[in-house]
């Protein structure tokens, strides 16, 4: 029984002790910019930490984090009881959510569409196939095609929850694999509609978005976003399975830090203060 | 004319390569033209092709399929024999031919689910395929509610709602088995009927969920042979620290159900006299005796600073058990002529699991069970009273190490120690109770390892 024992401690502590500050981040697409941008600049100035940030979705980065091959896992949306409730069971935890900035989910159109603004309810019933027709929006007479994320998307599961009222995205709704993908395709499609992070809004055009027909319309821009005048407002953030200590306490520290704020801003997301 | 002749000549001469690249220029144009329309025609296929495409990629996406394989090595301090059972509790007992030692295969699980997203259906099937073949262990229909989806609907062959262990998956539990008690109240876990569950996902009822279904309480595999259900539930909530990243988890369980008896012997058990009463009337057949328990479950889950999430886990059920004689274990009402033998019980069990950072998990149980809390050990075997093996208390203490290799294998090291009551040293020796006069040798050793995909 002693030497049970003392090859269960020898096998549980031997690697902790060798353990180098590598920190991995996985998860949403809508942060991979923002998170490679602090990485670098952290690494820069602490060469002795590894951060490896990789994208893949809001879903798979908590995944990630409930199968233990991620650290840190950066989400565009909290997390769901189903999946609290796995890590519970893999880790004895719920999880540490940590808020790292904020964003406005932009409404992107092709630059030579004519609709300037939308209301949430009109943004709604064109999602969930109600509104087929650019007309029916004050636009040309052409169908509407949508564009959205794929389902393992925390942009996806924040726009279908918060603007959809968590309705179905119409079946038309072709599914992009990321971001980048989604503004491509707008770009390309005068009759295209899409959604994503602000910082993504490159070569179209956003829509200015209305709370309801009595508001004002807004932009997605910082003002209107940190002062939440911007309807389709989030937060960003980051999970840890435990009370981040040593390294990896250091490095979101630091990105809470005025410093890692700065980042929030240069890469198109607005800080949390 | 001569002149004239010249001119027209270099003029023809120096005019020719300008028709000809005029003609080219015509060429070049059609050519690009018909390369764009090629090029539209075949952009044209490629999304003809990636809508077929997309067909396959949604179904795939509906249809998963999941498993985990679970294959170890065993060693107890005795042997197993026809006395006494060794491993009965640690994956079923080792067999009687005085072997001591074993390799298993515990668990091959297999489960198909196919997810319908727009009528938030869910059909979810289940085998378990060891060395002793094929078996079912889960069959069943779920059907959330598209309103508010918080509620559901589920038929079939699924986990028995009831504490928390039971429910647990043997994928993510920490022990190589569930402990004495769950064992002896829920054999196979599972149970044939309909449920329905609150469980919301947004919201200020996240925090609270029931389950409450109505079973055949026939065992899993088994034909109903009665009309009468058991009724299972359980009522929770959690209430987060997210502060401290921390969390009390809590339940209780009701069990109201019958089972009909197969044979004319009744046993009810008299706390004064401390013997077993016997009733045998032939009118006893098909009557119908009560299975009730109660239950408590609670878990408090929090950081150890450095080290990783811990949990303390535990488990109070009690009640009365419809048994056989060698067994206070589930009666088994589709085999004929088993007198039933009537008995007050209670068990618990009390875990300590510490996760070391992502890899490394250690673990410690206790569990006891005391399946007829109206009688003492020593009391056990006195002559004429008809106890039996099935009134002896048991407890183990169990301790393991977990490794996870990646995420999708881990190998388990875990050695519990069982003690039972010892029963009255009047027992004769011929009697299937002696071995049990002294702690029989019965601690098992389980080195496993696991495989699941996905995760």
């Amino acid at each position: 029984m002693k030497r049970f024992i003392a090859t269960l401690l020898l096998f549980t502590f031997t690697p902790s002790l060798f353990a180098a500050d590598v920190i991995t981040v996985k998860g949403s697409d809508t942060m991979v910019i923002l998170a490679q941008r602090w990485a670098e600049l952290y690494m820069k100035k602490n060469p002795n930490v590894t951060i490896q940030v990789t994208g893949g979705g809001s879903g798979t980065g908590i995944s990630a984090l409930i199968n233990g091959t991620t650290d840190i896992c950066n989400a565009s949306r909290p997390m769901k009881p189903g999946e609290k409730q796995k890590l519970k069971h893999r880790f004895s935890s719920l999880g540490v959510e940590i808020k790292t900035a904020k964003d406005g989910i932009a409404l992107y159109v092709h630059e030579k569409n004519p609709v300037k603004e939308l209301t949430v309810q009109q943004i709604k019933d064109i999602y969930t196939g109600k509104i087929t027709n650019w007309k029916q929006v004050g636009g040309s007479d052409a169908r509407i095609i949508l564009y959205s994320r794929e389902n393992n998307s925390g942009t996806y599961v924040y726009f279908k929850e918060n603007v959809l009222d968590d309705e179905d995205y119409a079946p038309s709704c072709q599914n992009m694999p990321g971001t980048a993908a989604l503004v491509n395709a707008v770009s390309k499609d005068p009759n295209g509609i899409g959604y994503g992070g602000a910082a993504y809004a490159k070569g179209i055009r956003d829509v200015a978005v209305k709370a309801d027909e009595g508001a004002p319309a807004m932009m997605p821009t910082a003002e209107n976003v940190k002062s939440g005048q911007y309807p389709i407002t989030r937060f960003l953030y980051m999970y840890v399975k435990s009370k981040p200590t040593g390294a990896m306490k250091e490095y979101i520290d630091w990105i809470l830090s005025e410093e890692g704020q700065s980042i929030v801003t240069k890469v198109g997301y607005f800080p949390l203060r | 004319m001569r002149v004239q002749f010249r001119i027209l000549t270099c003029a023809i001469f120096f005019a020719l390569p300008l028709f000809s690249q005029e003609e080219t220029a015509d060429t070049a144009a059609v050519s690009i033209e018909e390369q764009l329309e090629q090029q539209r025609l075949h952009n044209e296929s490629v999304n003809e092709i990636l809508l077929d495409m997309k067909s396959y990629i949604d179904l795939a996406r509906k249809l998963k399929f999941s498993g985990y394989m679970q294959t170890q090595y065993q060693s107890s301090n005795g042997l197993g024999n026809t006395a006494f059972p060794i491993g009965n509790f640690a994956g079923g007992a080792f067999p009687t031919s005085n072997v001591g030692s074993r390799f298993q295969v515990r668990r091959g699980r297999f489960k198909v689910q196919y997810e319908n997203d727009l009528t938030f259906s869910q059909y979810v099937m289940q085998f378990d395929i060891t060395q002793n073949g094929l078996g079912i262990k889960d069959a069943y229909i779920n059907i959330k509610d598209p309103w508010v989806k918080s509620w559901n609907m589920r038929m079939g062959v699924f986990d028995r709602p009831f504490g928390f262990e039971v429910a647990y998956s043997s994928n993510f539990r920490e022990t190589p088995e569930r402990s004495r008690m769950s064992q002896t109240l829920f054999p196979g876990e599972r149970e044939l009927g309909a449920m329905i569950e609150f469980a919301p996902e947004v919201g200020d009822w996240t925090n609270y969920n029931l389950k409450l279904g109505v079973f055949n309480g026939v065992l899993p595999t088994a034909n109903e042979n009665d009309n009468s259900k058991d009724i299972i539930g359980r009522a929770g909530f959690i209430v987060p620290f997210e502060e401290t990243n921390a969390a009390f988890d809590a339940g209780v369980s009701v069990y109201r159900g019958s089972v009909r008896n197969t044979s004319k012997f009744i046993h009810t058990f008299n706390a004064d006299q401390k013997q077993f009463i016997v009733d045998s009337a032939v009118t006893n057949v098909g009557l119908t005796y009560d299975r009730n328990y109660f239950g408590i479950d609670a878990q408090i889950i929090f950081d150890v600073p450095h080290l990783g999430g811990a949990s303390v886990r535990g488990e109070y059920n009690f009640g009365s058990q419809p048994g056989a004689a060698g067994t206070n274990t589930f009666y088994n009402p589709s085999a004929a002529n088993t007198p039933l033998y009537q008995r007050e019980f209670y068990g618990f069990y009390v875990s300590l699991l510490q996760n070391i950072g992502t890899k490394h998990q250690l673990v410690l149980r206790y569990d006891v069970l005391d399946p007829n809390t109206e009688i003492e050990g020593s009391e056990i075997g006195a002559a004429g009273k008809s106890t039996t093996i099935g009134d002896i208390a048991f407890s183990t203490i169990g301790a393991g190490y977990i490794y996870h290799l990646d995420d999708n294998v881990k190998f388990v090291f875990y050695y519990e120690m069982v003690k039972n009551e010892t029963v009255a040293q009047s027992v004769a020796s011929t009697s299937t109770l002696a071995p049990y006069k002294s702690d029989v040798k019965d601690d098992v050793f389980t080195f496993r390892i696991q495989y699941r995909f996905p995760f």
